[in-house]
């Protein structure tokens, strides 16, 4: 089962790559881009921790997961005009 | 001395629950690997298409992570499953690390789709001229 999990992981990576270009070319952003591509390399990360994951992959997502977090708060940081008319913040809806 | 019957051997319980658990993360990452497959095919066809669909844009991460979140909700039920039997301490930690970091991304997964979904609707409410106050519909 781990070979068929780091073969989907790998193919969600490089589908990630792809969507990542095709994000930049719709919003003309790199932070959409590197925001899309984040969201794939997450996903593959998961993918890694399902079956039987080994200390190496469970630290290779804990890195990328703790790289997402820390790219999007700086790019949530850099977010042009966040604050709109009318007080509208972002919501923090907790779970 | 203890009289003990056994119903159910406990090696038979590891293989059944090793079974239950193999199924339900199997099917967590297909839920994560069709979601991902999704948002390609979206990503690639709205580029494609071209620019100026930055709401269509946040729809389809908007859905991406709606798929990671239910793929992690399947892979943290199995690791609550694997917790009936955790033969060791190295293996108990393991899943501790695991079961820790997709806590934590579900958690913010949750937390970012709430944002992005509050962004949509905000973009899709707030109408470009002023006194825009109109409620979600």
């Amino acid at each position: 089962m781990n070979g068929w999990l780091q073969m989907a992981a790998v193919l969600i990576t490089a589908l990630g790559l792809v969507a990542a270009a095709a994000a930049w070319r719709l919003t003309h952003t790199v932070r959409g881009g590197l925001a899309v591509l984040l969201d794939f390399l997450t996903a593959a990360g998961l993918i890694r921790l399902a079956g039987e994951p080994s200390w190496g992959s469970v630290m290779l997502a804990a890195a990328v997961i703790a790289l997402r977090k820390l790219l999007g708060a700086s790019l949530h940081v850099s977010r042009p005009n966040q604050t709109t008319r009318g007080g509208a913040r972002p919501v923090s809806a907790g779970r | 001395m203890t009289l003990s019957v056994e119903l159910l051997p406990e090696s038979t319980l590891r293989d059944v629950i090793g079974l239950l658990v193999r199924l339900i993360e199997s099917a967590g990452a297909l839920i994560i690997f069709i979601g991902a497959v999704w948002a390609f095919v979206q990503f690639v066809a709205a580029g494609v298409r071209g620019r100026g669909k930055v709401a269509g844009f946040n729809r389809i991460r908007l859905s991406l992570g709606r798929f990671l979140v239910l793929g992690l909700e399947f892979q943290l039920a199995g690791d609550v499953l694997r917790t009936a039997v955790a033969p060791s301490f190295a293996e108990i930690g393991q899943l501790a690390a695991i079961a820790a970091i997709r806590t934590a991304l579900n958690y913010f997964l949750g937390r970012e789709i709430a944002q992005e979904r509050a962004e949509i609707e905000r973009g899709e409410t707030a109408p470009p001229a002023q006194g825009g106050k109109g409620l979600p519909t």
